[in-house]
């Protein structure tokens, strides 16, 4: 559905179901430069279980009206603008990679709302490699190539999946490219200006998830585990045989782990 | 730094899982038309697109999504859906999209079956269309009216072997907003990836180069994912609510697989023009050796065409690969590996010694088929186009005397004896 935030116009996948503000809410957050098609099956799910989901596009990625927002402080501030726009209460999120930052940012400054937080492959910061964000700003293919040659795991190379007929692989480069090269790489500066992530995550006392994927190479276990010492009593749970690409790469184990945090925290109304 | 496989090992690994159960190598048949659900939350998930995983084979089925996945990734798509034949896969494909009133803009250079779908059959369901000349890119965009919504083409057209200049018409396809799907069987993913120079969807009758043995018919959809379906309102079946399953809206809950999805979801659910999973099986066991095969095909093509430009019972040879043909410059720059293994000759004497040459070869087979390990015959305008009237005939770019031939992988010495024996049955009528 679109709808506007201060003047500009928005998208989110809501799952296939209409959306409902007075139910419990997911919102999905994505990683740099990719969009709500990220979270295809698990945003799905949740509609389809009483919950209203909201799979965000963030400002001038695919569907939504830009500019891109230039650092994660913005981005935690328009995800507030967000939900008091659509007057959202009983919200889990589920963010993934950046999204992990723009969540650090968004609910420890405004919990009110918030009665879940779920993190999927991520630490406290991202630091980017220049030559990445060289390559985003001026050779996107490249960059593209980096992120999801790095991002995607054994199976994902393969053009293994869950959804049958589907690459994985392809569909993420295909929305990549759609988000070339401002949008990918304002998202890449702006994870690896970000260094509030420690003092953010001590701020978070709402019940908290996190994701790791074994074969990370992006967001690798030492990284992940700084960002756990960091927080309040997380649930923390490994799985093995994935990239960075979790959601996609595993989407039924990461379902079911959602599924169990968000019906325990947020139950559906 | 990030490694991707080429194009080799996607032929022999994608999409497959090695069998966990059992360890097997190579792809399990999973003879099966249903599947057993652990429970009904995962039932119902399963069947309302909220999970991966197979219901009924119908829509899928295990051993055909590892051919979708690997030919996918071959093609460089997001996402492709197998289907009962080229053909079906044609049907499909158009049929997603295009509904009663709505136009094709088609090369006339095609497959006698394509023809036949868009002259005759997609008519009586109200989608008419315009054929246009592929060496006639001024034609091509005169032809697109304003309820046109699919321009189609195959890239080595069958049987003139004329080459779809494929950076006009995408030029003129994004300008128009319009889908360019092309019919890439004769090229295969080895000779062009059609999806990189901005085509937005392919088909394959796998049948041929891809399976190439000619032991099983096959055909598939890639979704390049590639195209906005939802910059105009021209694409309701796409960007709009499907009832039938739950008011989902492909576009934007699919974004680059939105086309493949809707397929899965229709057309092989009311169609059900289904590849078996035997099928599937036999096809991927041609896929490993793709780009072997393509190789010794192209070996033994430029070695024949060698061989019938200088014999004297030849009256022409048509390959894009001669510098003669029209669509030599395009070849050259689609096709820089070859502009593949069909190959159209006259002999001389006209019909009578065509004849008389395919009845006296005994290697090569005289059937309807291109794209097998074997060297094929036929006699286009009494077969394969024999249901095309005269005028689509002439605007094919089909003789009388035209023999059409899909180059094996037999030793050459041995082709080229075998021909010397059928040209000599001809010698008659080229004197008389």
């Amino acid at each position: 559905m679109y709808f506007d935030v201060k003047g500009k116009r928005v998208f989110a996948s809501t799952g296939g179901k209409p959306f409902d503000n007075s139910k419990s809410c997911v919102i999905f957050l994505c990683g740099s430069g990719l969009d709500h098609t990220f979270w295809i099956l698990h945003s799905r799910f949740f509609a389809f279980r009483n919950y209203s989901v909201l799979a965000l596009d963030l400002p001038g990625h695919t569907h939504s009206e830009g500019p891109p927002l230039k650092s994660i402080e913005e981005i935690g501030e328009w995800l507030k603008d967000v939900v008091t726009t659509l007057d959202i209460n009983n919200i889990s999120i589920v963010a993934h990679s950046q999204g992990v930052l723009n969540t650090l940012e968004y609910v420890s400054r405004h919990p009110q709302r918030i009665r879940s937080v779920s993190l999927i492959a991520s630490g406290l910061a991202t630091p980017v490699n220049p030559a990445l964000i060289e390559a985003a700003e001026n050779n996107p293919e490249d960059a593209i190539a980096m992120m999801i040659g790095w991002g995607f795991g054994p199976a994902g190379h393969l053009h293994q999946g869950p959804i049958p007929g589907n690459s994985m692989v392809a569909s993420g480069r295909r929305v990549m490219l759609g988000n070339v090269p401002q949008e990918l790489a304002t998202d890449l500066k702006a994870c690896d200006a970000y260094k509030k992530g420690k003092e953010a995550a001590a701020k978070i006392t709402v019940p908290i998830q996190v994701i790791v994927a074994g074969q990370d190479r992006m967001a690798p276990r030492k990284a992940t585990a700084e960002l756990v010492k960091h927080l309040d009593n997380p649930e923390v749970h490994l799985i093995h045989e994935s990239g960075h690409m979790l959601p996609q790469e595993v989407p039924n184990q990461c379902r079911d782990l959602l599924k169990y945090f968000i019906y325990a925290n947020n139950p559906a109304t | 730094m990030s490694h991707f496989y080429h194009f080799d090992t996607i032929s022999l690994h994608a999409g497959q899982t090695v069998d966990p159960e059992f360890g097997a190598r190579a792809t399990p048949i999973y003879q099966t038309t249903s599947y057993v659900f652990p429970d009904t939350d995962t039932a119902a998930s399963t069947f309302n697109l909220e999970r991966g995983g197979h219901v009924y084979s119908r829509i899928t089925n295990p051993t055909v999504s590892v051919l979708e996945q690997r030919i996918a990734a071959l093609e460089g798509g997001s996402a492709a859906v197998c289907t009962a034949s080229g053909m079906a896969a044609t049907f499909c494909a158009i049929t997603a999209i295009l509904s009663q009133g709505d136009h094709i803009v088609a090369s006339s250079q095609m497959y006698g079956g394509n023809v036949s779908l868009m002259k005759n059959t997609l008519p009586r369901f109200g989608i008419t269309t315009t054929f246009f000349d592929p060496m006639d890119i001024d034609g091509f965009r005169n032809a697109i009216q304003d309820n046109t919504r699919l321009i189609y083409g195959e890239l080595i057209g069958n049987p003139g072997l004329d080459i779809l200049d494929l950076d006009a018409i995408v030029e003129i396809a994004n300008e128009k907003q319009i889908p360019f799907m092309v019919d890439a069987t004769f090229n295969t993913p080895y000779l062009c990836r059609c999806l990189d120079y901005g085509v937005n969807i392919t088909i394959h009758s796998i049948t041929k180069w891809m399976g190439g043995h000619g032991a099983a018919i096959g055909g598939v959809v890639v979704d390049g994912g590639n195209f906005d379906w939802g910059a105009t309102d021209k694409y309701p079946t796409i960007t709009e609510p499907y009832a039938p399953f739950q008011g989902i809206n492909f576009w934007e809950e699919f974004g680059p697989s939105a086309f493949a999805t809707r397929i899965r979801a229709e057309a092989m659910r009311d169609f059900g023009a289904t590849m078996s999973p035997m099928t599937a099986f036999l096809l991927l066991q041609g896929i490993e050796t793709l780009s072997l095969r393509m190789d010794k095909h192209l070996l033994n093509t430029n070695a024949l065409l060698d061989f019938l430009s200088n014999h004297k019972q030849v009256s022409w040879v048509s390959h894009p690969s001669l510098p003669t043909h029209s669509s030599h410059a395009l070849a050259k720059k689609y096709l820089p590996k070859g502009a593949g293994s069909v190959v159209s000759f006259g002999v001389k004497g006209g019909r009578d010694a065509g004849k008389a040459f395919i009845e006296n070869v005994q290697l090569a087979s005289h059937l309807a088929n291109v794209g097998d390990a074997k060297t094929l015959i036929i006699h286009p305008a009494t077969t394969t186009h024999s249901r095309i009237d005269a005028e689509a005939l002439v605007a094919a770019g089909i003789t009388e005397d035209m023999v059409r031939l899909s180059v094996g992988l037999e030793d050459i010495e041995d082709i080229k004896a075998d021909f010397e024996n059928g040209f000599r049955a001809t010698r008659k009528f080229a004197d008389s």
